[in-house]
């Protein structure tokens, strides 16, 4: 089942890239159909446990796919956010960009279900591959393209390092998910560095974050809703599975690093979304804000804080991928992406304007929302562990997300209809049911945030915040 | 008088004959029936016969045999080098197959497997004559073949080739002299002694040896030949040196570093060659970066390439050679996959498949074309789900396993400049081109055939790599 599920979105993704034609309908329902399949399938696969043999020397590898239960959130996440994005796919050539993106799903289906490090680190090369294409083939500057791959490949070389290390060092590289393997010596810190700085540059984290923007302004919004959404997610999830339950005390050791990197993205993001005159741009630079709290979580390794940053994880994916389709439309309607000539969306496609709002306020944390949880939840651990400095970074940040989302809004929604921008038909039935189950999910987990945070994606020493969280008023 | 050998010294070689005398049968064939079966009588032909002889030769896995007084050794190093030898005779005579060229004929077929005749006694040999013959039987059919393009460049390539290869020869072949004057005997088994260490011709026969092997290998500072070389001659040719000499070569070093160098001499004596393959892969990759021609760019990638095998043998361990040897049947294929695609796009003596301006807009003129030379050159920069992946990451562990951390270092950021070089032609198949192309290229079966072959080796060895275990050179 496991291997039925990396393996259909490719080969699917591979035969659309080798059809012929270019019939939106028929492309878009072969995409929807194959990651609702492949949703359906993790659900069922879920307790499965796979496992062939791959190289016994230097190493032992095993091709070992399992689904951890942060995986499984991921993995859901994953699949709904492609299906969508498949559904709001309008491009004049659609076929091969619904393949790129079952090929991109499928890569990284593998890299959630990777029980073996060096499988893991194969699946985090191979899914840089489908959005390097795109960005070659339909990005705005081939510039982005590059950009994109040397930062991410020079990340992904280190990973591969580091694995070796690993893997010479311990004997076995099938430790994903199993305890006892904790790395310590010598030569820990190195490869704890090779990990991390592969990590953060996935995520990205300042100063690592510099091909972010570009990629994320230059991506179809499809893919860039895939991409923002879950492949930033790809470091975070690593950081879980390998960082903490591998190297926890290169973790503490350098936690102050690691918090200052992520406060400095924090504040960073947050000051540089408030500045951009370009849609996609502000949802690019807030996305470096947010996960940078996600990274002083972790680094703090304080439980709480941790299980807020795993519920925060699948919030910030549903949001962002929210975000990027509603700005697609925006986009594809107004043919710019200005804040400087955007208005009034408000009074000419109201059903847009709506679906673009709700995402929004989910974005600023506003309760009821899946990311109020997260941010409250990593906030009160930050107390909790005694960085009291850096909780007000964090409140400080909040506060500036409300403010460059409202700017956002506040430039697009509002005011009388733009007189010089070309006056379009408002959602249509598509349009709106590939963004819909993205903003009921982030409203499901804003009321029942206990599925994820009690899932046991991290080991909580304490029971966290009680189910009713979620609809606490400020 | 009687012969000095017996059967069993015969019985040993029985590839080679078989190899030779299908060179033979060729040329026969070719003067009997020319009128009735063109090329493609004299391509099949060679084709069994370089089949046979892997079959022969695989047939002698787990043989343990010192023929002709320890001049020629079989042992599972021989076979499993000797198969990428045929690996790639087979993979350049797949090339041939496409239209037009007539020049070659069967008497290129014969050189050509004559050529890997010399490559398979050299990956045998085990003393400084045998070695020598073998490398000048491989070498002198490699001459001739340099040149049979009809254009300025194959005839500058085949001068060039001539004269420099002759000099490595030179050199080789003193360090050789002085071997003998070191040790008194031609067998290499001789040198292994622990009164070599101490002895001045010794370090100097070794000195001059590796710096003519480093000239066959085009290591950095000898590396100039190459691209050169690569561009001038041929398409199959080209891919034949690129894999099967350097193949031949990469076997003899490792014969002489891991069984011929005393306990104690080897640290110091290997050391400027690690350095030398260091500084090769970053100059072979940014060599690439500038190049408009695909055989030139692969001549850098090869020289590249060659650093990152010797990287795995560094510390002359057990299991470096084990991935050395993975890798190098990986590149093997990884390559003469590149090559099938350009001799695909080719119609002949024009080559227009090695112009790298003619790969502008192929993804949406040849869609599969552009996708599988894609696939080749990222597994060339070592992208998963290819095989260069995984050699890649075992090169790594065997590097930083035998303490060459700085080794391990310069190939990670080769591996990030050769990404770009790589890349750069991907995207120029990609990006929309709007010039209008002249005449397109039909299907030329044998390439495509040795295409798919590639690609789904490629793949297959990334989950099935093989790792044989009784992989060491011996001398006696």
């Amino acid at each position: 089942m496991l291997f039925a599920l990396v393996l259909l979105p490719i080969l699917a993704g591979s035969v659309l890239l080798l059809m012929r034609g270019e019939d939106r309908r028929v492309f878009r329902g072969i995409g929807v159909v194959v990651s609702l399949a492949t949703l359906a399938i993790a659900v069922a696969a879920r307790s499965d446990d796979w496992s062939a043999p791959w190289l016994r020397a230097p190493f032992v590898a095993n091709f070992h796919l399992g689904i951890g239960a942060l995986a499984f959130w991921l993995i859901l996440l994953l699949a709904l956010c492609t299906a969508c994005a498949i559904l709001a796919v309008d491009s004049a050539r659609p076929r091969a960009l619904v393949g790129q993106l079952l090929l991109l799903e499928g890569a990284m289906l593998g890299l959630f279900v990777s029980r073996d490090l060096l499988l893991f680190a194969l699946f985090y090369d191979l899914m840089l591959v489908p959005v390097f294409f795109v960005l070659l083939e339909r990005g705005e500057h081939p510039r982005d393209a590059w950009r994109y791959i040397i930062y991410n490949f020079a990340g992904g070389l280190l990973l591969l390092l580091a694995t070796a290390a690993f893997g010479v060092l311990h004997g076995t590289t099938d430790v994903i998910g199993t305890v006892g393997n904790v790395i310590t010596g010598a030569w820990a810190p190195w490869i704890f560095w090779g990990f991390a700085i592969a990590f953060l540059v996935k995520t990205p984290v300042f100063p690592l974050h510099t091909w972010m923007p570009n990629t994320y302004a230059s991506l179809p919004p499809p893919v860039a809703a895939v991409v923002g959404a879950v492949q930033s997610k790809a470091g975070l999830y690593g950081f879980f599975v390998i960082g903490l339950t591998m190297m926890p005390q290169e973790i503490a050791r350098y936690s102050t690093a690691l918090i200052v990197l992520g406060s400095i993205s924090l504040l960073y993001g947050a000051v540089a979304a408030l500045v951009q005159t370009d849609a996609k741009r502000v949802v690019a630079y807030s996305s470096l804000s947010h996960l940078g709290l996600i990274v002083i979580a972790i680094a703090t390794q304080q439980p709480l804080a941790l299980a807020g940053a795993a519920l925060y994880i699948i919030a910030h994916g549903l949001f962002t991928a929210a975000l990027f389709l509603g700005l697609g439309y925006v986009e594809e309607r107004e043919e710019t992406r200005s804040l400087a000539r955007l208005r009034g969306i408000g009074a000419s496609n109201p059903r847009l304007a709506g679906a673009l709002t709700i995402a929004g306020l989910a974005m600023l944390g506003l309760p009821g929302f899946a990311g109020f949880v997260g941010e409250l939840v990593i906030i009160t651990g930050i107390v909790e562990s005694g960085d009291i400095v850096v909780a007000i970074v964090a409140i400080v940040s909040v506060v500036l997300a409300s403010a460059y989302v409202l700017r956002l809004f506040q430039g697009i929604v509002n005011g009388p209809v733009a007189r010089d921008l070309p006056v379009r038909r408002d959602l249509t039935w598509r349009e709106g049911l590939a963004v819909a189950p993205l903003l009921f999910a982030l409203l499901y987990l804003g009321v029942n945030p206990h599925a994820v945070l009690a899932s046991g994606a991290v080991p909580i020493a304490r029971a966290p915040l009680s189910s009713s969280a979620g609809v606490t008023t400020p | 008088m009687t012969l000095p050998f017996t059967h069993l010294d015969w019985a040993a070689i029985v590839p080679l004959e078989v190899l030779a005398a299908t060179g033979l049968l060729v040329l026969l064939f070719d003067l009997v029936l020319r009128p009735y079966a063109p090329r493609a009588l004299s391509l099949g032909i060679a084709a069994i016969g370089t089949l046979v002889t892997a079959v022969a030769i695989g047939q002698q896995y787990g043989a343990n045999v010192a023929a002709f007084n320890g001049g020629y050794i079989v042992g599972n190093f021989s076979v499993l080098f000797g198969e990428v030898v045929l690996l790639g005779t087979l993979g350049a005579l797949a090339l041939m197959g496409r239209g037009g060229a007539e020049r070659e004929s069967a008497g290129t077929i014969a050189l050509l497997l004559w050529s890997a005749c010399g490559a398979l006694l050299l990956v045998a040999a085990a003393t400084t004559m045998t070695i020598f013959l073998g490398i000048e039987l491989l070498s002198l059919s490699l001459y001739c073949l340099c040149g049979l393009a009809d254009r300025k460049s194959a005839r500058e390539a085949a001068l060039k080739y001539l004269l420099l290869s002759s000099t490595a020869s030179a050199v080789l072949l003193f360090g050789m002299a002085l071997l003998f004057g070191a040790s008194g005997s031609v067998s290499l088994a001789a040198l292994a002694t622990p009164a070599m260490v101490g002895n001045p011709l010794f370090w100097m026969g070794s000195g001059f040896f590796l710096v003519g092997i480093a000239f066959k290998l085009s290591l950095v500072p000898f590396h100039a030949w190459a691209p050169d070389v690569y561009e001038g001659a041929p398409l199959p040719i080209t891919a034949f040196m690129t894999v099967v000499t350097k193949a031949a070569t990469i076997a003899l070093f490792a014969r002489f570093a891991y069984a011929a160098i005393p306990n104690g001499a080897s640290q110091m004596l290997l050391l400027p060659i690690w350095i030398v393959a260091g500084i090769s892969m970053i100059v072979g990759n940014v060599g690439m970066l500038a190049q408009h021609d695909l055989k030139r760019l692969l001549g850098y990638s090869g020289i590249a390439q060659v650093g990152y095998i010797l990287a795995a043998l560094a510390g002359t361990t057990r299991l470096g050679l084990r991935y050395a040897f993975f890798y190098l049947a990986v590149y093997a294929v990884m390559n003469l996959g590149a090559f099938a695609v350009a001799a695909a796009l080719s119609s002949g003596d024009a080559e227009e498949g090695a112009n790298l301006e003619n790969y502008r807009g192929l993804g949406s003129r040849r869609p599969l074309l552009a996708a599988a030379m894609t696939f080749f050159l990222l597994a060339l920069a070592g992208l998963p789900p290819t095989a260069g992946f995984l050699g890649k990451i075992l090169i790594l562990a065997a590097t930083a396993g035998s303490g060459f951390l700085w080794l391990a270092a310069l190939l990670l950021v080769g591996t990030a400049i050769s990404l770009y070089a790589y890349a750069k032609i991907v995207m120029a198949m990609y990006r929309p081109d709007h010039r209008v192309h002249g005449t397109e290229i039909g299907v030329t079966p044998l390439p495509w055939v040795s295409l798919a072959l590639c690609l789904v080796a490629t793949i297959a060895l990334t989950f099935y790599p093989i790792l044989p275990s009784g992989l060491l050179p011996l001398v006696k």
